[in-house]
C-alpha cells in the first residue's frame, strides 16, 4: 500500500512535509517523536480528518483511533455493535480487554483508560486494510497495555492490516512495532527496521531523542 | 392577598369556563409555535454546529439578534404586514391564533437554533472524526449525532415552550386580546388587572408559574443526566 506525499502549513509555518512511503500488509509501524513533530497531524491527514495543503486522493479501507476518544451515549457493547454486527467477535473482544463486567454500563461514563479499551475493541470490529491509532493506550495501566498491545498484534496477523501506531512510548514501539518511523520537526527524519532505527539510528537528532527518552 | 390567592384557587378549582378556554387557546397556541419552532430550528442548529462554510459567522450573529428580539417588534412587523395596509390584508389574519402562532415562531425558533448550534459545535467534531475513523457512512454520522443530542433537544423545546407560553408583546399586537377568541394567559392576566378583577388575573398567574416551574424543574434534571 503506498502512502501518498503530503504537507501541512499552518500561518506560512510548514509543520508537516511528509515524502510518501510504501507500507507492507501484516507489518506495524510505530511512528515516534517529540510533540510538535507532526505526528498526530499526519495520522489525522492520512485518516481524512485534517485537509492536506494540497488535496490527496482519499483513501479507502482506513480505520482510525484518534487520540481523543469518543465513547457514544449507549452502553459499551453498543458502541462496539455500532462498528458491525457480529455479537460474538464483540463479546471476544470485550473479554478480551477486561471490559465484561462493564458491557452494558453507558459508554460515557466509563473512565479515560476503559474508553480507550473500548473504542480500540470497537475499531477492531471491522477488517480494514490499513489502521492509524494515536496513542492508543496513552491513558491505560502497564497491565491493560500489555493486553492492548496483544490484541493488537494479534488484531495485524489475523486480518493482514498494515499498521501505524503513534506513540511516546519508545518501549512500546520496541515490544510490538516491526518498523519505526522518526518524525523530527515535521519531516520523516529516519525510518526502517525496529532494531536499526532504535539501536543504530543514522542521524544526530534521532541518536539525540533517544538519549533523551533513554535509550 | 391572601383572599384573592384563595379566590384564585377556588376559581381554577372550579372549571370556570372563561379561564378554561383562555388555558385552551394558550396551550394551542404554545404547543403549534414550540412545535413548529422546533421543525425548524433543529435542523438549522445542528447544521450551523456541524458545518463550516462561508457566512456562517453572519448567520450566528443574525441568529442571536433574532434571540434577543424585543417582542414588541416581531409584533409590529406582524401588524404592518397583515392589518389593513399591509401586503398581506387579503388574507385576514389579524387577531386570530394562526397569526399569534406565526409571530411566536419567529421569536423562537431562534431560541432552539442558538440552544442547538452551541451544543453541537461541541459534539460534533469529535463525532464525526470518531465515525469517519470507523468508516462509518455520512446519515449514520448524522442520526450518531442526533442521538448525542436528545437531552439538549429536549432541553431546546422546553425553553422555547416557556418562552412562547410566557410571551406577551407580540401575541397582544397581532391577536388583539380579544376575549373568547386571541387572549391567552398573559394578555389575560394584563387585561383583567387594568380591570381590577384580580381574582382571574391571580388564577392565572399560578398556572403560569406552576407550567414554568415544572418546565425548569424538567430542564433541571435534564441538564444533570446530560452532566453526569
Amino acid at each position: 500500500m503506498i502512502l501518498p506525499a503530503f504537507s501541512k502549513t499552518y500561518e506560512g509555518r510548514t509543520v508537516l512535509d511528509f515524502p510518501g512511503m510504501e507500507v507492507q500488509p501484516g507489518n506495524i509501524y510505530a511512528v515516534i517523536g517529540a510533540n510538535g513533530s507532526g505526528k498526530s497531524t499526519f495520522a489525522k491527514i492520512l485518516a481524512g480528518s485534517l485537509k492536506a495543503d494540497h488535496r490527496i486522493k482519499p483513501m479507502e479501507g482506513i480505520g482510525y483511533m484518534p487520540q481523543k476518544n469518543y465513547a457514544f451515549r449507549m452502553s459499551l457493547k453498543k458502541n462496539l455493535l455500532l462498528n458491525g454486527s457480529d455479537e460474538k467477535r464483540a463479546d471476544e473482544l470485550i473479554e478480551a480487554l477486561q471490559l465484561s463486567s462493564l458491557a452494558q454500563k453507558r459508554a460515557d461514563r466509563l473512565s479515560g483508560g476503559e474508553t480507550a479499551r473500548m473504542a480500540l475493541a470497537r475499531l477492531m470490529m471491522k477488517r480494514y486494510e490499513l489502521v492509524l491509532l494515536d496513542e492508543p493506550t496513552a491513558a491505560m495501566d502497564m497491565e491493560t497495555t500489555l493486553l492492548s498491545e496483544e490484541l493488537i498484534v494479534g488484531y495485524v496477523r489475523e486480518t493482514g492490516c498494515a499498521l501505524i501506531l503513534v506513540t511516546h512510548s519508545l518501549q512500546q514501539a520496541r515490544r510490538i512495532a516491526d518498523a519505526v518511523w522518526y518524525f523530527h520537526k515535521g519531516q520523516l527524519l529516519e525510518h526502517g527496521a525496529k532494531e536499526t532505527v532504535l539501536d543504530r539510528p543514522e542521524r544526530a537528532e534521532t541518536r539525540q531523542f533517544l538519549n533523551f527518552y533513554g535509550i | 392577598m391572601q383572599s384573592a390567592v384563595a379566590k384564585a384557587i377556588e376559581l381554577i378549582l372550579s372549571g370556570n369556563a372563561e379561564l378554561m378556554n383562555i388555558l385552551s387557546v394558550t396551550a394551542k397556541m404554545s404547543l403549534q409555535s414550540s412545535v413548529i419552532a422546533l421543525l425548524l430550528g433543529l435542523p438549522i442548529g445542528i447544521w450551523l454546529g456541524s458545518c463550516r462554510f462561508p457566512g456562517r459567522n453572519v448567520l450566528l450573529i443574525a441568529n442571536r439578534t433574532l434571540m434577543g428580539m424585543p417582542p414588541v417588534v416581531c409584533g409590529l412587523v406582524f401588524y404592518m404586514l397583515f392589518s389593513g395596509v399591509g401586503p398581506f390584508r387579503h388574507m385576514k389574519l389579524l387577531f386570530s391564533v394562526e397569526i399569534m402562532v406565526m409571530a411566536q415562531i419567529v421569536l423562537i425558533t431562534p431560541i432552539v437554533v442558538g440552544n442547538m448550534e452551541t451544543y453541537v459545535s461541541g459534539v460534533a467534531p469529535a463525532v464525526r472524526e470518531t465515525a469517519r475513523g470507523l468508516g462509518l457512512g455520512g446519515f449514520k454520522t448524522f442520526l450518531l449525532l442526533c442521538n448525542e443530542c436528545v437531552y439538549p433537544i429536549i432541553s431546546a423545546y422546553l425553553l422555547a415552550f416557556a418562552r412562547s407560553i410566557a410571551e406577551v408583546g407580540a401575541v397582544s399586537m397581532v391577536g388583539g386580546a380579544i376575549a373568547w377568541k386571541t387572549n391567552v394567559m398573559t394578555t389575560a392576566i394584563m387585561q383583567h388587572t387594568n380591570r381590577g378583577n384580580f381574582t382571574l388575573g391571580v388564577a392565572l398567574g399560578i398556572i403560569l408559574l406552576t407550567v414554568s416551574l415544572l418546565v425548569n424543574i424538567v430542564i433541571s434534571v435534564l441538564q444533570r443526566r446530560l452532566s453526569r
